[in-house]
């Protein structure tokens, strides 16, 4: 049996490896077809597999290379499983979603090279879970990261290619974090495989393990989008294609926390308080941070950045928790609180990757970003905006989609340890407590503004005004697999939660449980939707429904048009006015006089910057320091070929001098 | 078998009562001001008369419109027939505080939504107040139900407020309850949040969201906030006095009714007093009521680790 699991995992990457190679035949549409066509195959066959890893954990199953000198270089666990069931499952969407998405973009993209990055960028992170060592995990990830590296500037924009170069040195500094901490722990053997890692690493010198967490946290840290090593993230995941960028911010990420957690949780001996408490606070100020520019940002899919920056936050924010328990001794919330991270950031790829499918539909119909040229959705395209909503409501995490219960399964295992007398725990839960009720508050906002902003009211640009260009039949599927896929997250909660931690025999498939606490899913959605539903008959039964009339809206006596809607800038307002002195936005409001007689008669403009106090205080003037410094080392290049032989010389007497 | 039969006759109970706690909160506030008033029941007539009334739609609004008065009110209608308003230990034991913030949020969006959805400035306007009121009064909601789980052991609704818990027996409560009140306040869109009976640009909050409703769907809405008013009035006053358990004899059902009555006629009364004695805050001052019910409960739950 697991001899055929490991056939079909091999099958699925040599699928993807097609799928680049059918991409690059040729730049007539069929190739463009057959290349998604393996994509989508590749990750039906890679969900096959990694569900039978999961239905069946004892099985946790190595593959390929095995020879007497070598370890096994590839396997899956049924930690790696779930993982790989999340990237095949996306990919196989984004891959539907793209045959008709790009072909309205041909023009805009180089096809053949664009869909050869997407299944290069997919098997990266393919390779990445199933690697058992850290050659083939770094392999991985280079492969990851430069393919998506080259997806960013895909429209061959000056932004994106900004955006990029951002991302290209960000992702290389953490890469080399990572390499440099995998060196620190195998100290000389960098053929071993993750679990004699685990050994060196339980033997390796005091200083060693430190050093190396840092590092790891760093490198994972700046790939996931923690705070303050973010700055790439708002800027490159909206320049690439939205199925790419669906692909980013869905998987991408996760794969990035399912680095850091298979270090921790497999590699690392158990990380101690303080080191647990690090996490915490990089996870709450990023999940902070992030929804605070979730809710101001005025770019669709900028906004969708930062809100994954946020859920990122309050993965490691749970992840956190999870250490800190253990390093407390409190076993259960150790286990309930990793359990809701990683059920969370399952919740967090399918929404979130629905959403950027959205936002593809949505910046091609409106030739914006821009959400104050958008409206008026919901009554042109209702069967899409529904499907929208459903994914907006998701990420606002309110019942009774999944993202709610992964929430409810972290809230609830804090509010049960809550009555320990131990002042310490009690002030970190607390704590942390407290601000992630708060993060999701303004988390309900962001997504609000987002689905309200866009969908609702009159468009408020010409291109939306008459018809809208409507997704077609192969857009509308993914997205609405993604939509109904968060409501069965929900639904299937408890039965998911048992095939996560390997149990085979699931106590009662409808009964979500932390502790003595808990909840019916299927309840609540039945109860939620029979109240609608009463409310709707007992609305027919006492009043007449076609007493009805159609009029334009009210606009006390002068007309009123689009231009006076709320935009998006006006709706997050108050949150920009609370939380000033975070922010510190500028806005800038120039008056001219139009006539030179009148006072009255002026023209206003009005600009607002939303700044971002890492680049303004740490990045840029980090960056002057550096040119600044390499400008200094420019000295000593002043083209004598004399001075050049002496510090040649002085470096190896220098070397000689270390080495000896 | 007892438990639905309980919550049935509290569901009818409460969805029936609940016009006349905003009509006893006009007529309070009336004489609080040298007024005579309009009786408490006119609210059940102005509630009939806009269900018959034509229902005029925005030519701009999509379905979401048409969607929102139901959800509004099925949101209220789940408070009610799920939370233990009548008796103790009468509400649906599978509802935790969690739920509840969540159900609370739905409406809240849903309210939101609809209000932009007219197009119009005013939708607009009072859908960010709104949005901007309800994203920063979750948390306090949150962390003061919390400290009441704390105490009660358990996150159930059902047994925060429905299992006899007072604060009188449990005094490391009040920071908590206070809490509770700003955020019954703000939920329910009363001074000194929002002003409910003002149609002032300025000032108005909920009534700009639902400016563009009318007729029955409009009947809805009201209904729909009269309810959440109701529900929580009866909560906070569980947290006061004590109820009796679920029981069907006649006595017990009269004993819980006049007890509901009781707490609906006190609960308008001191909120009329309240309206009548403070005036509404400037909108961009909320962010200082937000933060004193923030940080009150979260030294109400201190609190309760302290005591």
């Amino acid at each position: 049996m697991p001899s055929s699991i490991s056939y079909l995992l091999f099958a699925s990457i040599v699928l993807t490896v097609v799928s680049g190679v059918a991409a690059l035949s040729g730049r007539a549409m069929i190739f463009h077809k057959l290349s998604q066509t393996f994509l989508a195959l590749s990750g039906l066959v890679g969900m096959v597999a990694s569900a039978a890893v999961l239905l069946s954990p004892e099985t946790g199953l190595n593959f390929s290379i095995a020879s007497a000198k070598f370890s096994p270089v590839f396997g899956l666990d049924l930690f790696g499983a779930i993982f790989f069931l999340l990237v095949s499952f996306v990919s196989v969407l984004c891959a539907i979603y793209a045959v008709p998405y790009l072909r309205s973009y041909k023009t805009t993209y180089h096809l053949p090279g664009l869909n050869a990055l997407s299944a290069a960028f997919v098997l990266g992170m393919q390779i990445v879970i199933v690697s058992t060592g850290p050659l083939a995990f770094m392999i991985g990830w280079e492969v990851m990261s430069l393919a998506s590296f080259f997806l960013v500037v895909s429209d061959r924009s000056m932004e994106s290619v900004r955006a990029a170069l951002l991302y290209l040195v960000m992702t290389h500094l953490g890469a080399a974090a990572i390499l440099a901490a995998f060196l620190l722990l195998a100290q000389g053997s960098f053929f071993s495989d993750f679990s004699s890692l685990a050994g060196l690493a339980q033997t390796a010198p005091a200083w060693i393990l430190p050093i190396s967490f840092g590092l790891f946290l760093f490198g994972f840290g700046s790939k996931a989008g923690l705070v303050p090593f973010h700055v790439w993230l708002p800027e490159a995941h909206p320049a690439a294609p939205s199925h790419v960028s669906a692909l980013m911010s869905g998987v991408m990420l996760k794969i990035a926390v399912y680095g850091f957690l298979r270090v921790t949780l497999f590699i690392l001996p158990p990380i101690g308080t303080t080191a647990s408490l690090v996490i915490l606070g990089f996870g709450l100020l990023t999940a902070f941070y992030g929804v605070l520019y979730a809710v101001l940002d005025r770019d669709f899919k900028r906004t969708l950045a930062f809100s994954s920056i946020e859920n990122i936050g309050l993965i490691f924010t749970m992840i956190g928790i999870s250490f800190f328990a253990a390093s407390r001794g409190l076993e259960a919330l150790f286990i309930n609180v990793l359990s809701a991270a990683v059920f969370f950031t399952i919740a967090h790829a399918l929404f979130k990757s629905g959403l950027f499918l959205v936002s593809g539909v949505v910046v091609r119909a409106f030739h914006s970003r821009s959400l104050e040229k958008m409206g008026g959705i919901a009554k042109r395209l209702p069967v899409f905006s529904a499907f929208f909503c459903v994914l907006a409501l998701a990420a606002a995490s309110l019942p009774p989609f999944g993202p709610f219960f992964g929430e409810w399964m972290f809230l609830q295992s804090i509010l049960e340890h809550f009555s320990l007398h131990d002042p310490f725990v009690n002030t970190v839960l607390l704590t942390t407590f407290a601000l992630t009720a708060l993060v999701g508050g303004l988390a309900i906002f962001a997504m609000v503004k987002l689905f309200a902003i866009s969908s609702l009211a009159e468009p408020r640009s010409p291109h939306g005004s008459d018809s809208l260009d409507c997704p077609s039949l192969w857009e509308m599927i993914p997205i609405g697999v993604f939509a109904i896929s968060v409501l069965l997250l929900g639904l299937f909660a408890p039965v998911i939660l048992a095939l996560m931690r390997g149990e085979t025999a699931i106590p009662s498939p409808w009964l979500l449980s932390v502790g003595s606490s808990a909840i019916h899913p299927s309840v609540i959605l039945l109860l939620l939707s029979a109240c609608v539903l009463a409310v709707w008959v007992l609305r027919r039964l006492v009043s007449r429904v076609e007493h009805e009339r159609m009029y334009h809206r009210w606009d006390c006596g002068a007309p009123v048009n689009a231009s006076m809607e709320y935009t998006a800038t006006a709706f997050s307002a108050p949150i920009r006015f609370f939380f000033r002195l975070i922010l510190r936005t500028k806005k800038i409001v120039s008056v001219e006089p139009v006539l030179a007689t009148n006072p009255w008669i002026v023209s206003k403009r009005f600009n607002m910057n939303l700044r971002s106090i890492w680049m303004d205080f740490a990045y840029l003037p980090l960056g002057r320091f550096f040119v600044g410094l390499s400008l200094q080392v420019k000295k000593i290049q002043n083209g004598n070929i004399r001075f050049y032989l002496f510090l040649i010389f002085a470096a190896l007497i220098l070397t000689l001098r270390i080495a000896l | 078998m007892t438990t639905i039969v309980a919550l049935s006759i509290q569901a009818i109970l409460v969805l029936i009562l609940s016009p006349l706690s905003i009509g006893l909160v006009r007529w309070f506030k009336a004489r609080l001001q040298g007024r005579r008033g309009a009786p408490p029941w006119l609210v059940y007539t102005a509630l009939l008369t806009t269900l018959k009334k034509q229902n005029v739609m925005s030519e701009s609004a999509s379905w979401i419109f048409r969607f929102v008065p139901f959800v509004v009110l099925g949101m209220a209608v789940f408070l009610v027939i799920s939370l233990p308003l009548l008796f103790l230990n009468g509400g649906l034991p599978q509802i935790d505080l969690f739920v509840l913030a969540g159900v609370l949020s739905l409406g809240s969006v849903f309210l939101v939504l609809g209000g932009l959805d007219a197009a119009t400035a005013f939708g607009g306007m009072g859908a960010s107040r709104e949005m901007t009121i309800a994203a920063l009064i979750e948390p306090v909601a949150l962390v003061a139900f919390s400290a009441f789980a704390v105490v009660a052991g358990s996150s159930s609704v059902q047994d925060i407020f429905g299992n006899g818990m007072s604060i009188f027996s449990h005094p490391a409560l009040v920071l908590s309850f206070a809490a509770l009140i700003l955020v019954a306040l703000a939920e329910n869109a009363r001074y000194p949040v929002d002003n409910p009976a003002t149609h002032l640009e300025l000032t108005m909050v909920h009534e700009a969201m639902v400016l563009e409703y009318s007729g029955p769907y409009l009947a809805l809405l009201e209904y729909a906030s009269s309810i959440k008013l109701t529900v929580f009035l009866v909560l906070l006053g569980n947290l006061v006095w004590v109820k009796p358990s679920v029981s069907l004899d006649f006595g017990t059902v009269g004993l819980a009714v006049a007890g509901v009555l009781l707490t609906l006629i006190v609960g308008s009364a001191a909120l009329a007093l309240l309206e009548s004695s403070i005036a509404k805050m400037r909108f961009f001052r909320l962010q200082e009521y937000m933060s004193v019910a923030f940080f009150l409960a979260l030294s109400g739950f201190i609190l309760v680790f302290l005591l």
